[in-house]
């Protein structure tokens, strides 16, 4: 039996090859031997056609025996069981992962079926940073927070760390924005005993063109979409034609939230920087105010792209706390406990410091 | 030589001759006796003499149409404003039925408008309105007396704080404050162990050369006018104000 999956096998030493952060190549970290993306593409593509076929029949196989009766409609979506070309144990990913590695042997493993029946990403932007890059950055991140419980460093221990491809969209608009403003002059004047304050009021029209490039959407339901927006932004001048390649050594998700859903999201934050755009315009007034914009989407194209994510998870008082650090930038994004009593005492102390100074502040004012 | 002494002598005379004729208290309305102002001459002079002070109070028909506040500061500087710790004056206008009184710059630091006039008022201006006058004046030159001798023992004038005395009105509102302050430093504290947040807009996405603007058009609508006294140097009593610059202050009423 074929294998269905695609294990990256270095041709020289037949060790797992791996790619590097910040290296332009496929590196065998055996032999040191390095290979140009395109030629591992290549090498590998008539593997994972074979591969793509070997799923098939395994799948089709599985699923006469096995989904008609004793598994659920729901679980044989999400669950589906490969082959580690390696090993030969058999990996249970869900209906998303591309890449993974094999649990028994660690070796990285490609999952080709999973590129059948959807898009393949436009572009991929290559993790730079390594794992001990994430490590450190979190150590980092705990850092000048006062309220971090002090047991929390002390006996913290990253539980997991994973890097992750994950699945974005990549929106580029062109609008036309239509924006109306109230703008208020005041005026204030001493006629005899009386302060005479006029308030003239105009009305504000304003319309414009513009451009909107690459606005970063993630297509995961898995990935919680506030931290996906927290980890931007993303350099994409390092972004670069998607290959299968970059994945070997990482997970990957494939998307499962069309561009079609992700589009709302867009487009907000597109309505948003419009009349942002447009209300920074209406000067000379000492009060503006936004009275309604329309905002038309003249060109909208949507490129699909796979971006680096580190996954942290560590563990407090059995709470799992996930941090997630951008691939790219070392950007790192999470929610860190905080000490209860610590966060009575500092306030306390602080209005406590602050009370005599107020009060002869404000004697001396009265 | 004895002529130049002869003149100043003369001088010397006719000056104190003036000064004696401004007693502390005229009626020009007739509404006290001869006797009675006598008696308060007496005291009015002893108090004045005690505090050095000058104390004026004048009972007329008629402003004759002046503005009453204007007419009680000529008065105190025409009559009452060679004093060393200020000078105070009553005028008491009998058909318009309104008083009030004037202080000097240096008399208002003693008697201030807010607290001390307010509390002369309290003192004499019941028996005002019943017509007891005398009683009134009376009320007023005691009153003058306590504030006075207030300022002389604790330093500071009437309803004023001796310095480093407490106060629990600021003390309420520093407490006020800083619990505010505290509860805001809490939320902040606890707001910053998370930088999970939703974007909201796209500005560092936006292609800036792009923005072309092809309406800018602003158009009057409207204009709202309010009009409001002129806030400033309030004066207490319910009197118009006569402090302006001049660094008078006073008060005064009805009755």
């Amino acid at each position: 039996m074929a294998d269905s999956s695609v294990s990256y096998k270095c041709p020289n030493c037949g060790a797992p090859l791996s790619f590097l952060p910040g290296k332009k190549t496929v590196t065998c970290e055996y032999c040191g031997t390095e290979f140009e993306v395109s030629a591992i593409e290549e090498l590998f593509r008539d593997k994972q056609e074979l591969a793509v076929h070997a799923a098939e029949a395994q799948e089709a196989k599985w699923a006469t025996d096995e989904a008609g009766s004793d598994w659920s409609g729901e679980e044989a979506k999400a669950l589906h069981a490969f082959t580690c070309s390696s090993c030969g144990a058999e990996l249970v990913c869900d209906e998303n992962t591309m890449a993974t590695e094999c649990v028994y042997c660690g070796n990285p493993t490609m999952i080709p079926k999973r590129f059948d029946g959807m898009l393949k990403p436009d572009f991929v932007i290559p993790f730079k940073k390594t794992k001990a890059d994430a490590v450190a950055a979190l150590k980092e991140f705990y850092k000048g927070h006062m309220l971090l419980p002090s047991n929390f460093t002390a006996n913290n221990r990253v539980e997991a760390i994973q890097p992750m491809y994950v699945p974005f969209w990549l929106f580029d608009s062109k609008i036309s924005a239509q924006a109306e403003f109230r703008g208020s002059k005041i005026r204030s004047y001493d006629v005899g005993n009386e302060v005479v304050t006029e308030t003239r009021i105009y009305n504000c029209r304003r319309a414009g063109n513009m451009s909107f490039e690459r606005i970063p959407v993630d297509g995961s339901k898995r990935i919680d979409d506030a931290y996906m927006d927290s980890i931007e932004p993303f350099d994409y001048s390092e972004m670069v034609e998607f290959s299968a390649a970059y994945f070997t050594g990482y997970l990957a998700d494939k998307y499962d939230v069309t561009a079609e859903a992700c589009a709302p999201r867009a487009d907000k934050r597109v309505e948003t920087s419009a009349a942002q755009v447009l209300q920074s315009s209406v000067e000379g007034y000492d009060m503006v105010q936004t009275e309604n914009i329309a905002v038309k989407k003249d060109v909208g194209k949507v490129s699909y792209a796979m971006v680096p994510v580190w996954i942290l998870t560590t563990r407090y008082q059995d709470k799992p706390y996930t941090f997630m650090m951008n691939g790219q930038t070392g950007k790192v994004v999470g929610s860190l406990p905080y000490d209860t009593t610590k966060a009575l005492l500092y306030p306390a102390l602080c209005s406590l410091v602050l009370m005599p100074v107020l009060y002869f502040l404000i004697r001396s004012l009265m | 030589m004895k002529k130049i002494f002869a003149l100043i002598a003369l001088m010397l005379m006719i000056f104190s001759a003036a000064d004696a004729a401004v007693q502390p208290v005229t009626d020009k309305a007739g509404v006290m006796k001869t006797v009675e102002i006598a008696t308060l001459n007496e005291k009015i002079r002893n108090i004045e003499h005690a505090h050095k002070i000058k104390i004026g109070v004048e009972f007329v028909k008629s402003t004759g149409g002046r503005d009453i506040a204007v007419a009680s500061r000529e008065l105190l500087e025409k009559n009452f404003s060679n004093s060393q710790n200020g000078s105070i004056v009553l005028l008491v206008d009998m058909n318009q039925r309104k008083y009030e009184m004037d202080t000097n710059p240096t008399m208002r630091e003693r008697i201030t408008d807010s607290d001390g006039v307010p509390f002369l008022k309290d003192k004499f201006q019941a028996a005002l309105s019943a017509g007891d006058y005398v009683g009134a004046v009376d009320n007023f030159v005691d009153g003058v007396d306590e504030l006075m001798t207030h300022y002389e023992t604790n330093g500071v004038p009437y309803g004023a704080r001796a310095p480093g005395a407490f106060d629990p009105m600021a003390a309420a509102v520093a407490v006020v404050i800083a619990l505010f302050l505290g509860v805001t430093i809490r939320s902040w504290l606890i707001g910053s162990m998370s930088n999970i947040r939703h974007a909201l807009e796209a500005t560092d996405y936006l292609k800036r050369d792009t923005v072309k603007f092809t309406e800018r058009r602003d158009t009057f609508l409207f204009m709202n006018v309010k009009r409001r006294p002129k806030g400033g140097s309030n004066r207490g009593g319910s009197g118009s104000g006569h402090g302006g610059g001049s660094g008078h202050g006073g008060g005064g009423g009805s009755f």
